[in-house]
Parts: C-alpha cells; structure tokens; sequence
C-alpha cells in the first residue's frame, strides 16, 4: 500500500521513487507546488478509489497523511 | 515544438504533461484574448510555431445575460482571433470548439441555449478556418462527446485549483494536442497494405465464393463494409492502398469485381500482390514497385502468424495489432489513422497521389516497350514548370523538404514558417517545380533553396526531388535552368554539397554524374563540397528530354 502511494505520487510528480519518503509533503520539493498538490490528490483518489473530502485537504501535509484515507478503504 | 497555450481556465497542469515540447502558458488564465489582441504579449513574442486556444464554454458564458449578448461576445472573440491569425501568418493557431453543460435545472419545455452557443461558436470557427489558412479547428467538443463529461471534467479540481478537466481528462487532452504538434514535425505514412480474407471482408474467397463471404449493407456483414467506407476515405487523403494477400488472384478479383456491396473497387489500389508467395517478400516488392520506404508502409492482417512474420522480416514496416472483436474494427481503423496517418490538412497534391502512381504504372508500361530510355523519355511529352516559390506553395515545399528522403543532397527539413522567413530573407530564395506529361500530373515535385553570398557564389542548400519523377533527369535539366539564371544574375560559381543518408543513394548518383567540379571539402562523414565554375559552363551532362519553362524572375535576391 505505502509503496503504490509512493509510487503515484511519484508519477505526478515526475520524479524518481527514491526522492520521496512517508514523509516527504508539498514544500519539500521544488516541483511540488499547489498545483501539483491538486493533482496529487485527485490521482490517488483515483487510483485508490477514494474521495477526500475538500475540507480535509489542506490537512495533508505529508505522503504518510493518505494513509489515514486508504486505511477506510475495504 | 515551441507552441503557446491560451485559455479561459488554467491549463498550466495540461502543459505539464507535454514534456516533449515547449509550452508557453500566459500568466494570468483569463487573459487569452488580451494575449492575442497584443502582439508583444508573452505568448506571441515568445515566437512559437503553434497557438491553441483551449476554450471551457462554461467559463465562457458565465456571467451572460441571455442569448443576444453572449452571442455578441462571441463573434468579438472571434474577430479577435481572426485579426491575430492575419497579423501572424507564420503561427497556427487552433482554436477549440466548445462544450457548454446546462447552466441550470430546466423543465423540460425550455429550450437549451446553450446548444445554440456551441453551433454559433462552431460554425464561427469554421469559417474563420475556410477564410484563414493558419487557422484550424481543435475538436475538443467531439473529445467530450467521444468520452462524456463525468469524466473529462472534476468538480473537485475546478473548486480547488480553477483546473476545469480531471487529471484523466487533460491526459487526454495533452495527448491529443501533442499529436497536433507532432503532426507537423513526423512525416505520416504514405502506405497501407491490406490483406483480404477476414479482413476485408469476412470469410475465405476461395472457399465460400463472392456470394458466401461477409460483407452487406446490414447486420454482421456491416462490420467489414464500414471498415472499408474508412479506408475508402483514407485513400482519399491520399494515402496509397494496397492489396497483399494469399488467394487465388482470380476469386479475390472476381469478388472485387462482382460483389454488390463491395466499397473498395480494384482501381483504389495501386498495388495487388495477391499470389502465394511470403508476404514479406510481396511488401518488400511494393516498397521497390512504388519506390517508398519501408517504413513509410503500414500492414493490416487479421492473422497472427503473418503479422508476426513481417514484424520480424521487415521490422520497419507497421504492424499494428487487430481488434480481437471485429464489431470494433471501423473504432480501430479511426485510431490507425491518428496514429500513422494523422494529417492537419489534407493538400491537393495528397489527394492526387493514388492516381500519380497509377499513372507512373502507365510510364513502366510504356517503358518497357519503347526501344531506348531516349525514345521513351521524350516520347513522355514531359513539361517543367519551374520557378521561385510562392506563398501558397510554401506548405507543399516543407512538406516536400519534410518527407523526401531519396532524391535529396542534403535532408535538410524545414517547416513552412522557417520558408516563409527565407522568401524574406536577402540573398536566399526558395524554388520550387511541377512535372507534368501524358499520362497525367504529377504536382509540385520538385524544391530548392539557394543562397548566395557577396563574392558571386551560390550555394545550393536544399535541392530535392520527389521519388515518383525519378530517373528521367529532371533534376538535370532544373539544375541546367538554375545555372542559367545564376549567370544572368551576375553569379560565377556555384557550391553543391552532398550530405549521405542512408537513403539518399538516387542524390549520390546525381552529384557524381555532374561535370568540372572541384571537391573544395571532404569531411569524415561523407560530406563532400563541390565547386563548380558557372560563368561560362554547366555541369550538367544529359540532354533536355523535357520542355521546361521558367517564370522570369530574378534569383536570388540581392543582398543589400
């Protein structure tokens, strides 16, 4: 599970795997702007078949942050 | 490809995902029109080839007050757009067409504006795209249509980021701009070769006869004929259609000939290799008949086996895979033709390609009967015209310098903007010729570029020819009239460089053929520089077969 997470966060991101940990978040990375925040979170809602709610977005702050949404999912 | 992508929501995320070219968004997403009104703005003086204007009809109309003044933004918009094509010919633009959702819960006696919208729009754009040749239509309501709102837009990301398409939806839209972009830089291909049996047509000819195969107006048979109405209007684009497959060539005729509901007739086919040999050996043979490339050619086969046997032999020949279901097989035919065949605009001379091959058949017949290559070449009655190019000729000169790779010293590709940029340039000028004889016209096949500097040289950059005119030196006898009009501009020398490719032989037999030339360069890659002294001779060696005429103009133009 975290490892899928990583590695679509890294899809959207165009950036390999390795630079990015559980807790790596928005700011950390030059690339990750709000604008690639928005499409994060809409491809793992995607891709995981989740909906997180828009007032719970600005709440995510690391990868690790969506676990708390996957772990709901059966 | 530089392009700049203008629109009324942001589509900063959709430039992101076009990696292989450059984009340029303009600051500020609403500001399109300005943008395009200013000719200093960021998006035009950035110098891109190409301009899309991708345009959310539902930001569009918000905030309008009914009908009439929606519609009067409209055609500002429009006269906007139209203004900035004409001021800045060398751009393309493509302009979107637009998908307007219902505003608001209607009951069902009212009518949908918003349809009248999208129709107003659309047919504005068609006829600033007939009345403007840079301009050109981006169907992104067909896009919506094809794959339905739910999911090309996201309430969620519109709410969050002002981003109208889903991360799904600008994928999409992103692919379909790159194929936009790449259309104008990857030469399409010529050629689509056909096998028959369930493919064609359901069913073995040489088992169940013209009137047991698969192919009728209704019903099952349908899936066979709509696929033929597709390739049909493929070859209308002029992309050559052949026949390769294993049959008796005699039933595989007769039900060309005979079965009612047959689309393709025998004469949309240049080519039929329909014989039990390889097919590999059958398209190799095409490729040689029709002097193209391999890899210009594409293979339909609904057989495993054989489509697996070309992609071994001839790798460079496309295979693409069958539908598995043939109900999806017209679906199919629509994506080969944007994978392979994906053209901006379908030119004259497109269109009369089939027909010059036909015709080029006609010339090995008659070839083949005269008793010498000098008798059948002036018995051609070949005429030249010959001069330097105009503005509408510029698209059919970089698609020539884009596509031909056998006849051609230097491969060097140029776009239709960078052609433009010449005719303006001092000292430089594009030429360019058309061919015709008995049998028919072969079109404009013929373009050059020369340049000269300020001490009497010419310096031929670009001199190629189409492969269908070849071996009737043609090229000679241009060569002849360009040093003619060099002299009598002033010119005493003329520099000729030969760049080998690994087509380009035909060139090579040129450039070797010509006479009194001093190599003044010879560098490790086979790059060999002649100089030839034109003052008073001319290299060339054959005789004139062909009338030539020449509108007197004086090139190239004289530096200043």
């Amino acid at each position: 599970m975290e490892e899928r997470l990583i590695a679509t966060v890294a899809s959207v991101l165009r950036v390999p795997k390795s630079t990015l940990t559980l807790h790596t978040g928005p700011g950390d990375l030059e690339v990750w702007d709000s604008l690639a925040q928005i499409n994060v979170i809409c491809e793992i809602e995607a891709e995981f078949g989740i909906s997180i709610p828009v007032e719970q977005v600005t709440e995510i702050r690391h990868i690790r942050d969506f676990l708390h949404y996957l772990e709901k999912t059966p | 490809m530089k392009c700049a992508l203008l629109s009324n929501v942001n589509v900063e995320s959709i430039a992101r995902q076009m990696v292989a070219h450059e984009v340029y968004i303009a600051q500020g997403y609403g500001a399109w029109t300005r943008e395009l009104a200013d000719p200093t703005s960021g998006s035009l003086s950035y110098g891109p080839s190409s301009v899309f204007l991708i345009i959310d009809g539902a930001e569009l109309m918000r905030g309008q007050g009914g009908l009439e003044p929606t519609l009067a933004e409209i055609r500002q918009h429009l006269a906007c757009i139209e203004q900035a094509a004409e001021r800045l010919p060398g751009i393309k633009f493509f302009v979107s067409t637009i998908d307007v959702p219902a505003r608001a819960l209607r009951p069902l006696k009212e009518e949908r504006i918003e349809r009248h919208l999208e129709q107003h729009w659309h047919r504005g754009i068609a006829r600033a795209s007939a009345s403007h040749g840079n301009i050109y239509i981006f169907d992104l309501k067909e896009l919506v249509e094809q794959v339905g709102r739910s999911f090309l837009y996201s309430n969620k990301r519109w709410y969050l980021g002002g981003l109208r398409f889903s991360t799904a939806g600008e994928k999409l839209i992103a692919r379909e701009l790159e194929r936009v972009l790449d259309a104008q830089l990857v030469a399409r291909k010529k050629c689509l070769l056909l096998d028959l049996d369930n493919t064609l047509w359901g069913g073995v000819i040489g088992e169940d006869g013209v009137t047991g195969i698969q192919l009728s107006e209704t019903g099952e048979g349908a899936r066979y004929r709509d696929f033929q109405l597709r390739i049909r209007e493929l070859g209308e684009m002029g992309v050559i259609l052949g026949v390769v497959s294993k049959n008796n060539e005699a039933d595989a005729l007769e039900a060309f000939e005979r079965h009612e509901h047959m689309v393709l007739r025998k004469g949309d086919f240049a080519t039929m290799k329909i014989n039990w040999s390889a097919k590999a050996k059958n398209i190799a043979e095409v490729a040689q008949d029709l002097d193209i490339g391999m890899d210009s050619i594409v293979f339909i086969d609904d057989n495993p086996v054989e489509r697996e046997a070309i992609r071994t032999e001839l790798p460079e020949v496309t295979v693409p895979e069958f539908p598995a279901d043939t109900c999806e097989l017209a679906s199919f035919f629509g994506q080969v033709f944007k994978d392979y065949f994906f053209t901006l605009v379908s030119t004259g001379e497109d269109r009369k390609r089939t027909d010059a091959y036909l015709a080029n058949a006609m010339r090995a017949a008659e070839r083949t009967a005269a008793p010498s290559i000098e008798q059948f070449l002036t018995g051609l009655g070949t005429k030249i015209f010959f001069s330097r190019a105009n503005d509408e000729d510029l698209a059919r000169a970089a698609q020539l310098t884009q596509k031909t790779n056998q006849f051609n010293l230097t491969t060097r590709r140029y776009t239709e903007q960078e052609l433009r940029a010449l005719q303006t340039t001092p000292g430089a000028e594009v030429f360019i010729a058309s061919v015709a004889d008995k049998f028919g016209d072969n079109g404009k096949v013929f373009t050059g570029i020369v340049r000269r500097d300020r001490l009497g040289t010419a310096e031929l950059d670009t001199f190629l020819m189409s492969c269908r005119v070849l071996g009737r030196f043609i090229e000679d006898q241009i060569l002849d009239q360009l040093i003619k009009e060099l002299r009598t501009n002033g010119l005493s020398r003329l520099r000729v460089q030969f760049i080998p490719t690994r087509k380009n032989a035909p060139a090579r037999a040129f450039v070797e053929r010509l006479q009194g030339g001093q190599v003044v360069s010879d560098e490790e890659d086979g790059v060999r520089t002649w100089e030839f002294d034109i003052t008073n001779a001319s290299p060339v060696t054959q005789p004139a077969y062909a009338e030539l005429r020449m509108q007197p103009v004086r090139f190239p133009k004289a530096l200043p």
